[in-house]
């Protein structure tokens, strides 16, 4: 059964917006659609925490609109109760843990009769329970994190964008928060997050948004590329890849690690044009499946199956032929 | 040497003993110049808070407009009242020139800048993520500012005890405009100015005795804001 048709959180439409010197974030068209997790995806740089603080009305882009829940923004008050926002480097206001919280409430104006209650149940949720009376600004870094999330959710704000929840978080930490975006998503928020950590925000959600060099991609950001395209044939300066594209001005490609086959000696006689002998660098269980790294000049990830896994027999070391055709290959 | 050894003793005495002259004039120093800084804390505090979280066109003149007038001399000030309160000037009917609050409103156009100038620093110098805190709480423009100013408190502070050590040091006005009538408009500075050119050494040294402990006080509450900001 198809999914029924789910109302935009945000819709961004050819938004550019350069917060500083060199960095430039260029959106053409991006819809997020509302009571989903979403995890936003890419290296430090890719322009996660630029997006994050327009989605959360904190910056205004230079150029292009922005449409939350299907309205043009406002910047207002009103517009920003709907949102909760933790910053990847949460900012306590002077006073206790319990005096933060209950501000952002009283700022909310959530009703006052249901400040008490409301406090109770998400310092359970969140297990600061024992952190209330405390010092907000004497923190430890995961205490802090849980604290600016039961700040952003006290409210009750139907969308909850998250800066890096994950970073600098130990594990049980980082299982515990997993937890709570699951339990809140499930709830109904909207829950948009950023990370660098590609297979934890996999493991936590199927919605994906991938920024590369402040660009969107469909792509998962593995296997991603630089250098120059002169069809058919885009140059990393390592490696000669067969590629199919219109567009002649791209300057990056990224190759879906699913569409990598893996083989022990070259294939002959297919259709793959793009075949290179590489050394296996690392193997890595992943959910289902099995990650390989493999080194010909450039370095590849390949996902494969256990079974396939095993069939190989593969040793870390050994020289294997990574294959893959020209039209797995994105160009953006 | 003996002359000014003799006239320290007798300064030293005269405060030990809280001669009724030395007394009145200290209280009515620091009572106007209190004064004055109450109302250049009430108006340049929010002034500086608005300007420091606003943009608008014609902030960096106004800065630079700021800037000066911190540095403005007194006796510029003074002359510009003086004009303005005298019998004939405009504002002449209201009858303020020496009296009381001639100096109080001297004092508050002197110090007023040097409030709003060191607010304005103080909230350029709160961590940005205060900003943008506050703001993604869905704070209103008079929450916003309340707790922008409830977070700087201290550096914000500072500057109110700055702009009081200036209003109680300042001469040039207070002469100007109190015109240091005895009993009526006598602050420690003009009296200190008087008594020493009539000769009356001893007066002068103890009312500038106590304006130094006075600002040694202010100084040290200064570096002690300034430790804990």
């Amino acid at each position: 059964m198809a999914e029924p048709k789910r109302m935009s959180a945000y819709t961004l439409k050819n938004i550019h917006h350069q917060p500083g010197e060199g960095f430039s974030l260029q959106i053409d068209q991006l819809s997020v659609a509302a009571g989903q997790l979403t995890a936003l995806l890419g290296d430090n740089g890719a322009g996660k925490s630029t997006l994050m603080k327009l989605l959360a009305l904190l910056e205004k882009p230079q150029t292009g609109e922005i449409k939350f829940l299907g309205a043009s923004l406002r910047y207002d008050a009103a517009q920003r109760r709907q949102i909760g926002y933790v910053d990847q480097y949460p900012y306590m206001l002077p006073g206790s843990v319990e005096d933060n919280i209950r501000l952002a409430m009283k700022l909310q104006r959530a009703p006052k009769n249901q400040h008490h209650d409301q406090l109770q149940v998400i310092a359970q949720t969140l297990q600061i329970s024992h952190l209330l009376n405390q010092d907000a600004r004497t923190l430890s870094g995961g205490e802090l994190k849980r604290v600016a999330i039961a700040r952003a959710i006290s409210y009750q704000p139907s969308i909850l964008l998250l800066d890096e929840p994950f970073a600098n978080l130990d594990t049980s930490q980082v299982n515990a928060l997993e937890l709570t975006l699951r339990q809140l998503s499930e709830s109904g928020t909207t829950i948009i997050f950023s990370s660098h950590d590609r297979l934890r925000a996999q493991a936590l959600t199927s919605h994906h948004i991938n920024l590369v060099h402040g660009r969107t991609t469909r792509m998962p950001l593995l296997n991603v590329f630089s250098g120059n395209y002169h069809a058919p044939i885009f140059d990393t300066g390592q490696l000669a890849i067969h590629a199919v594209s219109e567009q002649s001005s791209a300057s990056h490609i990224a190759i879906d690690p699913n569409e990598i086959i893996v083989s022990r000696q070259a294939l002959t006689g297919s259709s793959l044009q793009n075949s290179f002998n590489g050394q296996l660098v690392q193997i890595a269980q992943e959910a289902q499946a099995i990650r390989l790294t493999i080194a010909c000049g450039e370095t590849f990830q390949a996902v494969i199956s256990q079974q396939a896994f095993d069939a190989l027999q593969l040793q870390l070391g050994e020289t294997v032929c990574i294959s893959f055709k020209a039209t797995a290959v994105t160009l953006f | 040497m003996e002359f000014f050894s003799d006239a320290l003793l007798a300064a030293i005495q005269l405060i030990i003993a809280m001669d009724p002259e030395v007394t009145e004039i200290v209280v009515f120093s620091v009572g106007v110049s209190l004064a004055a800084s109450l109302i250049a804390a009430a108006t340049g505090i929010p002034a500086g808070i608005a300007m420091a979280i606003n943009t608008f066109p014609g902030k960096k003149t106004l800065q630079h407009l700021l800037n000066t007038l911190m540095a403005m001399p007194t006796v510029v000030i003074g002359l510009l009242l003086y004009g303005l309160l005298s019998r004939v000037g405009p504002l002449g009917d209201w009858g303020l020139l020496y009296t009381p609050t001639a100096i109080i409103i001297a004092q508050s156009i002197l110090i007023f800048p040097i409030m709003m100038n060191l607010t304005v620093s103080a909230v350029n110098s709160a961590d940005p993520r205060l900003f943008s805190t506050l703001r993604s709480l869905g704070a209103r423009p008079a929450n916003f500012a309340w707790h922008v100013a409830r977070t700087t408190r201290l550096a914000i502070l500072a500057g109110v005890v700055t702009g009081f050590g200036r209003a109680i040091g300042e001469v040039g006005a207070a002469m100007m405009l109190g015109g240091n009538i005895e009993g009526y408009t006598r602050t420690m500075t003009t009296a200190i100015a008087l008594e020493t050119s009539k000769g009356e050494f001893e007066l002068a040294l103890a009312l500038g005795l106590v304006l130094l402990v006075l600002a040694f006080v202010l100084n040290f509450m200064l570096s002690w804001l300034n430790r804990n900001v």
